[in-house]
This record gives C-alpha cells, structure tokens and sequence, in this order.
C-alpha cells in the first residue's frame, strides 16, 4: 500500500538538497582557511547529483509507464581553479617568495548556491505539502 | 434472522458477512473463460491486514522520529513525511471503518 507515491523521489531530493546545503556551508566556513589535510588552501567543493530509479515501469501502466526516479548525490568534487595570492611574509603559510594563497571560494557564488538550494529545498516541501493535501481531499470524497 | 451478532460493540471479526454473498458475486464479477469468479478474501481478513499495515506504518514513523530525536538520523524531513503517511494511512482506516458502520447501520433501519 503505497498511499503517497511520488513522495520517495521528494524524499530523496531533500535528502541531497540538505548534502548540497552542508557543502555549502562548509564552502563559507573555510573561505579563509588557508591549511587543509592534503595540504595548500581549502578548495572549494562542489555537489554533483544523479538521478536513481525507484521503480521500473509498473505492470498497472504498461510500457508507458516511465517509472519514478529520484535525485541522490553522485558525489562532491573538488573545484581545482587556483585561489587568489596576496603577498604576506609574516604568515605562517607563506611560501618562500613570502605569498599566501586563499581559498577559490567566492562568497557572492556561495550565497548565489545558497539560495539556490534553499529554494529548491522549498520546493520539494511544496510538492510534500502537496502530494499529502492531495490524499487529503481525496479521502474527503467518501464524507 | 440476525444478520450480526447482536452484541455492541461490534468486533472486527464479526463484521465478516454472515450472509453468503457468492451468488452476488457471481453476478457482478466478470466471469473468466473458465467460468469460476475470481474469489478474494473475506472482508475482516482484508480489514485487519489493512490495520497492521496502519500499526506498522505508525511504529516506523515513530522509529524514525526516535532516531532523529536521538542524532543518530539527521534527515527530520523522514520523520516528518513517515508521520503524514502514518496519519494518512490512519484517516483511510477510519473513513473505511466510518463506510462500513454507516452501510451496517442503514441496513438496521431497514423496514423488514
């Protein structure tokens, strides 16, 4: 019994909306952190998503059934462009000509993206909230 | 005749037809070249496996909820979408019970 059918693939566009918002976050956290793990400035990461079926075409529809697929994270990569150099011989991740390389995070692209995602995240609650109003009134038939 | 057990309330089991209802069925199920109407199960059967599915849909929303109340599930929008589904599932349980004491009741009234 499957009462809310499309709220799976909602479901798992929210889930990777919320990734991309921690990536994010995680973006504006380091825009000046200039030692990471492996080494250098933090890079900036940046989301990719796939789409991943639920269910193959249904036997209730026939071929022309597309099936339901959902969106998931396919992965975080890293951004390789280089960041931007200022000269500072005091810092302790100068190199020897004395400059220091920042992050490649650019605030303005970050909170561009992170509008983006709210939004989108805002979006699939609206089709949450909508799918359930839906049921909602059809149930309201039988009063 | 007493078409249900004269006690109230009534119970789900004794909400099964005790009328034979094969020959209405016959009639309004579409006959296969065999002849033979497709039977199903008898109406309580159906009823209770829709309850547990009901009991079983609550017991896993409120799973999730717990996890996510505990940290260990950070997506609260699981929860909160197992909680609707649960109810959902709840509302269609109860307006098919609602059907079933209504169609009960208006063959009470029936002037015999």
């Amino acid at each position: 019994m499957d009462l809310l059918t499309g709220i799976s693939a909602t479901s798992g566009a929210l889930n990777s909306q919320r990734t991309r918002l921690d990536i994010i976050a995680q973006n504006i956290a380091n825009a000046r952190t200039t030692r990471s793990p492996d080494g250098g400035p933090y890079q900036r990461r940046v989301v990719n998503f796939e789409s991943e079926l639920i269910r193959s075409n249904s036997s209730a529809f026939g071929a022309k059934d597309p099936g339901l697929a959902t969106v998931r994270v396919a992965g975080v990569t890293i951004d390789p462009t280089p960041g931007p150099t200022f000269n500072d011989p005091g810092h302790p991740d100068a190199d020897a000509q004395g400059m220091v390389t920042l992050p490649n995070v650019n605030l303005a692209f970050e909170m561009v993206d992170l509008i983006t995602a709210s939004r989108a995240y805002e979006a699939n609650l609206n089709v949450a909230k909508n799918s359930r109003q839906m049921a909602m009134r059809t149930l309201e038939i039988g009063k | 005749m007493a078409l249900i057990g004269s006690t109230l309330p009534v119970s789900i089991q004794s909400l099964r037809p005790p009328i034979d209802l094969a020959p209405a069925r016959e009639m309004i199920a579409p006959k296969g070249p065999s002849g033979i109407a497709p039977t199903g199960g008898q109406f309580g059967d159906i009823f209770e496996k829709m309850v547990s599915g009901v009991e079983q849909r609550q017991a896993e929303a409120s799973a999730i909820t717990r996890s996510v109340l505990l940290g260990d599930n950070p997506n609260l929008h699981q929860s909160v979408i197992a909680m609707q589904e649960a109810s959902l599932s709840f509302s269609l349980m109860v307006e098919v019970r609602n059907k079933v004491v209504e169609g009960y009741q208006e063959l009470m009234r029936m002037p015999v």
